[in-house]
């Protein structure tokens, strides 16, 4: 095949793509894992064996599972209702909705973390407003805890939960709500036996993808967090940047991108493929 | 460190202090990824591109950066024809083992952390400095070794809400973790540098008798105040918000931070020197540094001049390391710099030496600790 000229030509257009994957994504990617597996000694998996006896690193990881395990599960529910909203509202709804969503989405995670900062603390907005209104006497430690790292990732990653689900709602025909309806089922009956089972790829998808993006939270819990190493990733920075611990950083990173390699392969493998890019997109 | 802000600026800026323990999150997170990037283009990056005439001087970035032009720029212009380029990439140990690996070394001079230029120089990565060119004996605060010399200090104080302790202001450590004679939040800087010392001066221990430091001993202490501990801050402007809005009534805080909120607040914040911890902050020089070693001894020397000392404190705060330059600041200025007699007198001096040696398990212990 490969002797007609053509077909070189055919090759070597599409030839940068895989070259810029290979130098700018895989070779950086194996540099990080060749760290992760040399040690002063040469190359051996001590790091790896440091993260499994560790306690404070295995406190650090468990930590951050728990978090994102909250956070995941609050911000797909919070999206899903803004979803339905969004795709069965009236007009005006959809848009102020709409706004709602996006406009947090454009803003950087670090104003965004200090703007809930200013809320949350002690003698912020809330506080000020609760004991105003007599709700509270002492002010509630909303922030700089986890608390507060948890407030702020959930209002960072509802957005990118609200579009899967949003797009999968999208497809669901409306007649076949009509006909439950016209049925006598119940909002729940038919909320149940229709649209939960025609999202769930859409709600899979958007568990998924909040989950594997909540891993890698560094700004959020560091401003949020009342400067406490709550999260792996500010571990990771203070690994790699504080002690120039290389190979503990790689290993670690490693780790976490095993993780979300298994959930990718895991959402691959239930909703397809094809289904993912299309709900995705 | 360099956590000093100009005293004459109000300060609210995030990106005056060390990414290593002061800069914002994303400031850090955009650093991190450089220097990774640095690290990968390394390898195709010839180090003659960086190698004009000129000296680059790294230091955090943000104020620090204009102070340093400030401070240097004209003294090294008399001296040489080249100019001095500053740089606020942050010399953190991690940026200077990327540049020096990948051969793509960048900065001639560098303003880090001390015990960094023990580690750095042990594991070969900075170059010996050279005291035929430099003067020792011109430094009579900080540490002096064969990688790194101090270049100026600052102090570690309490700041406290005047309006409520006036009467009686906290004068120790002790104070500062007496939480019912002085109830209220304190907050901590983030990271363990100065807190060991505090928490071991706090439980009682002389300060000639600080170091080795008793870690364990020192980390109960801290444990024992952590109800009392709101937060631990990151950057200098997150400091002075936390006494400015009143969040804390005391705080662990730079000597250059207190006294501008002390200012903001027309002295409603209030601070002392008394068992302030003084640090030093360094110079050191990576190894095969663009401009040369001997420019980047030279350019060392000059700092040390008495006139430069005191201008930098004059622009920035930053305390003089040669004693000559105290003399030479005006009244006011000589009751804020951490190493004028009667400030540094009642001060503790933090050793380094210590932190190089433990910094690493120290700090998985310290960071469990605050983390848990």
């Amino acid at each position: 095949m490969l002797k007609h000229p053509a077909n070189w030509l055919g090759l070597s257009l599409a030839l940068p793509l895989p070259t810029l994957l290979v130098l700018a994504y895989l070779l950086p990617l194996a540099g990080v894992l060749a760290w992760s597996v040399s040690t002063p000694a040469g190359i051996g998996f001590g790091h790896y064996r440091q993260i499994a006896t560790d306690p404070l690193i295995l406190s650090i990881l468990w930590r951050t599972l728990r978090i994102c395990t909250v956070v995941t599960l609050v911000s797909v529910v919070i999206a899903y209702f803004l979803a339905y909203h969004l795709r069965f509202g009236s007009l005006l709804k959809k848009r102020i909705l709409l706004i709602g969503v996006l406009i947090p989405f454009w803003l950087s995670a670090l104003i965004r973390a200090f703007a809930w900062l200013m809320i949350l603390r002690g003698n912020g907005l809330a506080n000020t407003f609760l004991q105003s209104v007599g709700a509270i006497s002492e002010p509630l430690a909303l922030a700089r805890n986890e608390l507060g790292v948890m407030i702020g990732m959930v209002h960072f990653l509802v957005p990118y939960a609200v579009l899967p689900i949003l797009s999968s709602l999208q497809h669901i025909d409306d007649r076949l709500l009509q006909a439950s309806r016209s049925l006598g089922a119940s909002f729940w009956r038919s909320f149940k036996d229709i649209l939960l089972p025609l999202s769930s790829s859409g709600l899979l998808a958007a568990t998924v993808i909040v989950f594997v993006f909540s891993l890698g939270f560094f700004v959020t819990p560091s401003v949020l967090g009342g400067g406490r190493v709550v999260m792996v990733a500010e571990y990771i920075y203070l690994q790699m940047f504080q002690l120039s611990n290389w190979g503990l950083g790689a290993a670690l990173s490693a780790i976490l991108m095993l993780i979300v390699v298994a959930l990718m392969l895991l959402l691959i493998r239930i909703v397809g493929i094809r289904r993912l890019m299309d709900t995705a997109s | 460190m360099t956590n000093r802000i100009s005293t004459t600026k109000k300060g609210n800026e995030m990106t005056v202090m060390k990414p290593d323990r002061n800069l914002p999150a994303m400031t850090r997170r955009q650093f991190g990824l450089s220097a990774i990037a640095a690290a990968a283009a390394g390898a195709f990056m010839p180090r003659s591109v960086f190698a004009a005439d000129q000296l680059v001087v790294a230091n955090w970035g943000g104020d620090a950066v204009t102070a340093f032009e400030q401070a240097f720029a004209e003294p090294w212009g008399k001296l040489n024809s080249g100019k001095l380029v500053v740089d606020g990439g942050g010399p953190s140990e991690g940026a200077i083992k990327t540049q020096v690996d990948s051969g793509a070394v960048r900065w001639d001079v560098c303003d880090g952390e001390m015990y960094s230029s023990y580690r750095l120089g042990k594991e070969d990565l900075v170059e010996k400095l050279d005291f035929n060119v430099i003067d020792k004996n011109l430094v009579g605060f900080g540490d002096v070794h064969d990688f790194g010399i101090a270049n100026y200090v600052y102090s570690y104080v309490i700041a406290f809400d005047a309006a409520k302790f006036g009467g009686d202001p906290p004068k120790s450590w002790a104070d500062f973790w007496d939480v019912k004679k002085y109830p209220g939040k304190r907050a901590l800087y983030k990271w363990m540098s100065a807190n060991l010392e505090i928490a071991l001066l706090a439980d009682g221990v002389k300060p000639e008798e600080l170091y080795p430091l008793d870690l364990d001993r020192a980390l109960a202490k801290i444990a024992e105040l952590k109800p009392h501990i709101l937060t631990h801050w990151e950057t200098g402007a997150e400091s002075q918000q936390l006494l400015r809005d009143g969040e804390i009534v005391m705080g662990q805080v730079w000597n250059t931070r207190a006294e501008l909120v002390k200012k903001q607040t027309s002295g409603q914040i209030d601070y002392t020197f008394d068992q302030a911890v003084v640090s030093p902050s360094v110079w050191f020089v990576p190894k095969g540094n663009p401009a040369g070693r001997d420019a980047a001894m030279r350019f060392i020397r000059m700092t040390q001049e008495p006139e430069v000392q005191a201008k930098l404190m004059e622009v920035y705060g930053m305390g003089p390391v040669n004693p000559a330059a105290n003399a030479l600041l005006s009244p006011e200025l000589q009751k804020i710099s951490p190493t004028a007699p009667e400030n540094i007198e009642r001060s503790v001096s933090m050793q380094n030496q210590w932190y190089a040696e433990n910094y690493g398990q120290a700090l998985d212990k310290y960071t469990a600790l605050i983390s848990g």
